[in-house]
C-alpha cells in the first residue's frame, strides 16, 4: 500500500511538471500585457524599465526557470494588476469558492444519493419515473439561465433570499466563511443551488444505474436468504458496492465544480476564483493566470489521489491489484 | 397447544410442498412457471430437484423461500415447514426462518465482493442468533473450522476473491450451518467447481447433514451429482414435477418419458469399457419415452494414416509482471513440453482441470496464443515456418469453436452472414457460392436453409453452438479444435451435439482436438486421451486403456472423483481432503524437469516420476 502510494505520488510530480510547462508556454504566447498594462504615452525608457522589471526581455526558457526556481519558494510571481503576489491574491479568493463548491458538492450527495436510490429501487413507480426525466432537464438547462430564473423568483420576485455577494462572514481557521453567519447562509443558498443542480442529477442517474445493476447481483439474492432486513440489504450490501462509481465520479467532479464555477459566481457576484480569472484574463494578468492553472492542476491531482485512496478502501480488488499479483 | 403443534410437526415432514403454482407477470399477463408441484422433504433426508435450464427448479426454491419479487410474481399452494404454512407467514416471521431455520447457499460467487467473509459470518450470527460481535466472531472461527478452512483465524479478514472456488464454497456452507438450520437448499452449489474439489464439497454437505441431523434440498442439473448425495429425487420439465421417488428407483425404473430421455442423455462413466471407437448417445423422446436404435458405431481412424496433426516439444509461457516498474516477478507454465499427434478421423481429448494447460494447448495450435517454443506440424508443414500467407491458408484446415456460442457470434449478423464470413474473407467463392454453401451445411448441422436471416439471438444455446459448427464447417477444415464446446449445455441438447460431432466425424473424416474437463463426455466421444496437469501431460494413450487402467496417480484422482450415475455404485466414503488445485506460477529462474514416459502398453504412455504431488487419492471405488 505504502509503495503504491509513492507510486501515485512520483505520477502526480510528474504531471504537475509537464502541466507547468505547457501552462507556462501556453499563457506566454498570448498578447502582450506590456501593451495593456503601461499608458500609451509612455517613453520608450519607461517601457524598457517596465519590461525588464518584469522579467520580460529574458528568453522563454530563463523565464520559466526562473519561474521554477520561484516556484519552489512558493513563489508563483507578483500580479501584474495588484501588486501583490500571485498566491496571495488567489488564495484570498480560494474559500469563497471551495466554501461554494462544497455546499454545492453537498447538497448533490445529501439530495442525489438518496432520490437515485429511491429511482433504482422503485424503478417502475411514477415518481421515479419523474425524478428520471427531472435529471434530463437538470442535465440540458444552462446554468445562466437558471441562475438568472433562481434570481429573479427567489429573490426578486419573492424575497426571501438575498442576490448577490456573500453576506456576513464569521472567522474559522483564520478564513472567512459565509456559512457561520445566518446572512452569510443565506447568500450561499441560490448559488450553491444552482452551481448543484447538473451535480444532483449527475449523482441520481449514477446512483440509479448502480442500484440497477447490483440488485440483480447473486450476492444481494444470498443477503436475503440468509434472513437479512431489506433495510440492511440496501444500506448496507447494495450501497457500498454503488459507492464505488459515485465516489470516483463525484471526486472529478468536485475538480469542475472549483475550476468551472465561473459562471454561477459571475452571475450572483460571488467574490471567488472564478470571477479573479475572468478578470485577469481580460487584463492578461500573466502571473494570477499561471498560479491559478498551477493551482487548478495541484487540486486536480490531489482529488485524483484521494478518489483511488478511496477507490482502494471501497473496493478490496483494488487493493489486490495495487500490491501486484499475489 | 404448544404441544399439539411439536407434536404434529414431528410427526409429519419437514418440508412439505403442496400444489406449489408459481407466476410471473409479463406484459401485464400472469405466466404459470410452476404448475402443481408437490413433494416433501423429510427429517434428514436428502432431496434432490434435478431438471435442465428453465424446468423450474431454482425458482421452486425461491418460492420456498419466498425470496421471488412480490410485484411480478404471484405464490399459490401451501409450503408448510414444520406444519406452519410459510406462504401465511408475515414478511418478518419469514425473515427469522430465512438463514436460520432454513439456510441456502447457491453458487460460490455469491458473496458480496467488498465485505470480508468474516463479515457476512458475523453479520448472519448477529441477526440470529443475537450474538455480541466478539461472541460471533468466535464462532466464526469455529465454524470456518468446522468445514476445515485451513488456519480459519486468519482469513476471517480476507475478501471473497482471495479464496479459490472451492474454499469460497466452504465459506458459504459455513455460513449457511451458522444458526444450525433444520433444512438446507443448495442451489447449484458446486456447477463451477471442478471434478475433484466439487467431491469434496459434496462430502463435506454430506458428512455435515449427519452430524447436525440436517435435511438437504439439493437443486442440480447433474444427474452424477444426484446419484451421487440424495435419497430421494423429483425430476423437473417446463415447470411440471414429472416424476418423484427414491433416487434407486428413478434411476432403475424410470416412469416418465422424460426421466428416460434425460437418463439416456446422461453419460455414464464407465459405460464404454471394452469398445475401441467413441458411440453416440441413444435419443429417447421426451413425449414417449421411446428410444430410438444407436447406430453402430464406424472406424473412422486409418492407424496407418499419416498424422493431421504433430505437436512437438510445445512450449506456453506467460510473463507475470509486477513491482514498480512492472519488472518480471514469475511465469505461468501453462503449457510445458507438451507432444502428441492426432490423426486424420481421430478424436484426441486433453481432460484436466482448471489451469492445467488444456485451453491453451489449443489456443497454441490455432496461434491465438504464441507458444514459447515447439513445432506445431499440421498435414507435414510446420506452421512457425509459414509466412503469413501461408499461416491464413493453414488455418483453413484447422479451426476451433468454443464453449460460449453466444460471445463467438455476433449479435448484430444475421447467421447467414456469420456463416459465410470465413468463406468470403478467404476468398474461397461468389457471394452466392457461400450463401448455398452456408444453407448445405445449416441442414447438414440440424438446422433449416431458412434460417440464414436470423439472429443470433433467435436461437437456443444448442442451436448456436451447431450454427458456431456448421461457421467453422464452411472453409472444409479437416481438423476442428473444440474448445469445451458442449460443457455449458443442457444435458439433452449436450448428447444431441455430441452426436452430431461423431456424425460429422463420420461422414467427412474430421479429426477433433476436444478439449474438455467433463470425464464422463470424454469417455463418449474419443479415441486417445491426454490427461494434463500443471501444464504437462502425465498419461496420454487410446480411451479405453486410460480408463479402465489409469496409471499415472492424478489420472485415478481424476476418475474417481467424477460423480457416477448411478446410486447403486456410490463411493465409500473414507475421509475428507481439502486439497487445492495447484497453480502452475513459477519464479523466473524455474527449469521445468526433464521427464521421461513409460509405455505401459502400446500407444499408452504414462509419465515416470510420479513424485508431482497430487495429494493423497481419497477415494476408491469398489
Amino acid at each position: 500500500m505504502l509503495r503504491w502510494l509513492f507510486e501515485r505520488l512520483f505520477q502526480a510530480c510528474l504531471v504537475i511538471a509537464a502541466m507547468s510547462i505547457i501552462v507556462f508556454i501556453g499563457v506566454n504566447v498570448i498578447g502582450n500585457p506590456v501593451d495593456i498594462l503601461i499608458p500609451p504615452d509612455a517613453s520608450q525608457a519607461e517601457r524598457l524599465r517596465a519590461i525588464e522589471y518584469l522579467g520580460l526581455d529574458k528568453p522563454l526558457w530563463a523565464q520559466y526557470l526562473d519561474f521554477l526556481r520561484n516556484l519552489f519558494r512558493g513563489d508563483l510571481g507578483t500580479s501584474y494588476v495588484y501588486g501583490a503576489p500571485a498566491l496571495g491574491v488567489i488564495l484570498q479568493r480560494l474559500p469563497a469558492t471551495i466554501e461554494l463548491a462544497l455546499a454545492a458538492m453537498l447538497m448533490a450527495i445529501v439530495i442525489g444519493i438518496p432520490l437515485g436510490l429511491y429511482a433504482g429501487l422503485r424503478a417502475d413507480r411514477w415518481p421515479a419515473k419523474l425524478l428520471m426525466t427531472g435529471s434530463i432537464l437538470g442535465f440540458s438547462l444552462p446554468t445562466f439561465w437558471v441562475g438568472l430564473m433562481l434570481i429573479m423568483v427567489f429573490s426578486v420576485q419573492l424575497g426571501w433570499v438575498p442576490a448577490s455577494g456573500r453576506g456576513d462572514t464569521a472567522e474559522f481557521l483564520g478564513v472567512q466563511w459565509s456559512f457561520l453567519t445566518r446572512d452569510g447562509l443565506s447568500h450561499l443558498l441560490l448559488p450553491a443551488i444552482n452551481l448543484s443542480l447538473f451535480k444532483v442529477s449527475l449523482v441520481m442517474r449514477l446512483t440509479r444505474a448502480g442500484v440497477q445493476e447490483v440488485l440483480p447481483q447473486d450476492y444481494i439474492r444470498y443477503a436475503r436468504a440468509r434472513g437479512l432486513t431489506e433495510k440492511r440489504v440496501i444500506w448496507v450490501h447494495v450501497l457500498k458496492n454503488i459507492m464505488i462509481p459515485v465516489v470516483t465520479i463525484i471526486g472529478l467532479e468536485f475538480g469542475s465544480l472549483i475550476a468551472f464555477s465561473v459562471v454561477t459566481e459571475t452571475i450572483f457576484a460571488w467574490p471567488g476564483m472564478g470571477k479573479l480569472i475572468i478578470d485577469s484574463i481580460n487584463v492578461l494578468d500573466r502571473p494570477i493566470i499561471v498560479a491559478y492553472l498551477m493551482l487548478i492542476v495541484l487540486m486536480f491531482v490531489c482529488i485524483n489521489l484521494i478518489v483511488d485512496i478511496l477507490y482502494a478502501f471501497l473496493d478490496p480488488r483494488v487493493r489486490l491489484s495495487a500490491r501486484g499479483t499475489k | 397447544m404448544t404441544g399439539h403443534v411439536s407434536l404434529r410437526a414431528e410427526a409429519g415432514p419437514l418440508l412439505a410442498v403442496r400444489n406449489l403454482t408459481t407466476s410471473f407477470q409479463q406484459d401485464g399477463l400472469w405466466t404459470p412457471v410452476l404448475r402443481d408441484i408437490s413433494f416433501d422433504i423429510g427429517r434428514s433426508e436428502t432431496v434432490a430437484v434435478v431438471g435442465e435450464s428453465g424446468s423450474g427448479k431454482s425458482v421452486t426454491a425461491m418460492s420456498i423461500m419466498q425470496l421471488l419479487p412480490r410485484s411480478t410474481s404471484r405464490i399459490e399452494g401451501q409450503i408448510l415447514f414444520e406444519g406452519n404454512d410459510l406462504l401465511a407467514l408475515p414478511d418478518a416471521e419469514m425473515r427469522k426462518i430465512r438463514g436460520n431455520r432454513i439456510a441456502m447457499i447457491f453458487q460460490e460467487s455469491s458473496l458480496n465482493p467488498v465485505y470480508t467473509v468474516g463479515f457476512h459470518m458475523v453479520e448472519t450470527l448477529r441477526r440470529h442468533r443475537g450474538f455480541s460481535a466478539a461472541q460471533a466472531r468466535k464462532e466464526a472461527v469455529r465454524l470456518l473450522d468446522r468445514v476445515r478452512i485451513p488456519s480459519a483465524a486468519s482469513r476471517l479478514d480476507d475478501y471473497a476473491h482471495q479464496f479459490s472456488g472451492g474454499m469460497r464454497q466452504r465459506v458459504m456452507i459455513a455460513i449457511a450451518l451458522a444458526c444450525k438450520p433444520r433444512l438446507l437448499i443448495a442451489d447449484e452449489p458446486t456447477t463451477a467447481l471442478d471434478v475433484t474439489i466439487q467431491a469434496q464439497i459434496l462430502e463435506l454437505i454430506k458428512e455435515l447433514q449427519d452430524q447436525d441431523d440436517m435435511s438437504v434440498m439439493f437443486i442440480t442439473h447433474d444427474m452424477g451429482v444426484v446419484a451421487e448425495i440424495s435419497d430421494r429425487t423429483v425430476v423437473m420439465y417446463h415447470g411440471n414435477a414429472v416424476e418423484e421417488g427414491p433416487t434407486s428407483q428413478i434411476f432403475s425404473s424410470p416412469q416418465a418419458p422424460y426421466t428416460r430421455a434425460l437418463l439416456a442423455a446422461v453419460p455414464r462413466l464407465g459405460s464404454m469399457r471394452g469398445l475401441q471407437d467413441p458411440l453416440r448417445f441413444p435419443v429417447v423422446s421426451k413425449k414417449t419415452g421411446l428410444a430410438e436404435p444407436v447406430p453402430a458405431s464406424v472406424p473412422t481412424v486409418d492407424p496407418a494414416a499419416k498424422p493431421i496433426l504433430e505437436v512437438r516439444n510445445l512450449v506456453t509461457r506467460f510473463d507475470i509482471k509486477g513491482g514498480t516498474f512492472g519488472g518480471l516477478t514469475g511465469r505461468v507454465h501453462a503449457v510445458e513440453n507438451v507432444s502428441f499427434d492426432l490423426r486424420p478421423g481421430e478424436t484426441l481429448s486433453l481432460v484436466g482441470e482448471s489451469g492445467c494447460g488444456k485451453s491453451t494447448t489449443g489456443r497454441s495450435i490455432m496461434r491465438l496464443t504464441q507458444p514459447s517454443s515447439g513445432q506445431i506440424i499440421v498435414e507435414g508443414t510446420e506452421m512457425s515456418a509459414l509466412n503469413r500467407n501461408g499461416l491464413r491458408q493453414m488455418r483453413k484446415q484447422v479451426q476451433m469453436i468454443f464453449q460460449d456460442p453466444v460471445a463467438s457470434l455476433n449479435a448484430r449478423m444475421t447467421i447467414g452472414e456469420a456463416i459465410t464470413e470465413p468463406f468470403l474473407a478467404h476468398r474461397m467463392g461468389t457471394r452466392s457460392q457461400a450463401r448455398d454453401k452456408a444453407a448445405d451445411l445449416l441442414e447438414r448441422v440440424g438446422l433449416r436453409a431458412d434460417m440464414l436471416n436470423r439472429l443470433p439471438h433467435e436461437f437456443s444455446g444448442g442451436q448456436r453452438q451447431r450454427i458456431s459448427l456448421a461457421r467453422a464447417l464452411i472453409l472444409d477444415p479437416k481438423l476442428i479444435v473444440a474448445d469445451e464446446s458442449v460443457s455449458a449445455l443442457d444435458v439433452s441438447v449436450k448428447a444431441q451435439v455430441v452426436n452430431l460431432l461423431l456424425e460429422l466425424q463420420e461422414r467427412l473424416g474430421l479429426s477433433y482436438l476436444f478439449i474438455s474437463h467433463d470425464m464422463a463426455v470424454v469417455e463418449r466421444v474419443s479415441h486417445r486421451v491426454a490427461v494434463m496437469y500443471l501444464g504437462e501431460i502425465v498419461e496420454i494413450g487410446p480411451r479405453d486403456r486410460v480408463f479402465s487402467d489409469p496409471q499415472h496417480p492424478y489420472t485415478k484422482k481424476l476418475i474417481s472423483a467424477v460423480p457416477i450415475s448411478d446410486p447403486e455404485r456410490r463411493n465409500i466414503r473414507n475421509g475428507l481432503s481439502n486439497d487445492e488445485i495447484k497453480s502452475p506460477i513459477r519464479p523466473i529462474n524455474f527449469v521445468p524437469p526433464q521427464r521421461d514416459y513409460a509405455e505401459v502398453s502400446p500407444g499408452h504412455l504414462v509419465m515416470k516420476d510420479a513424485a508431482v504431488s497430487v495429494g493423497p487419492i481419497k477415494r476408491t471405488r469398489p
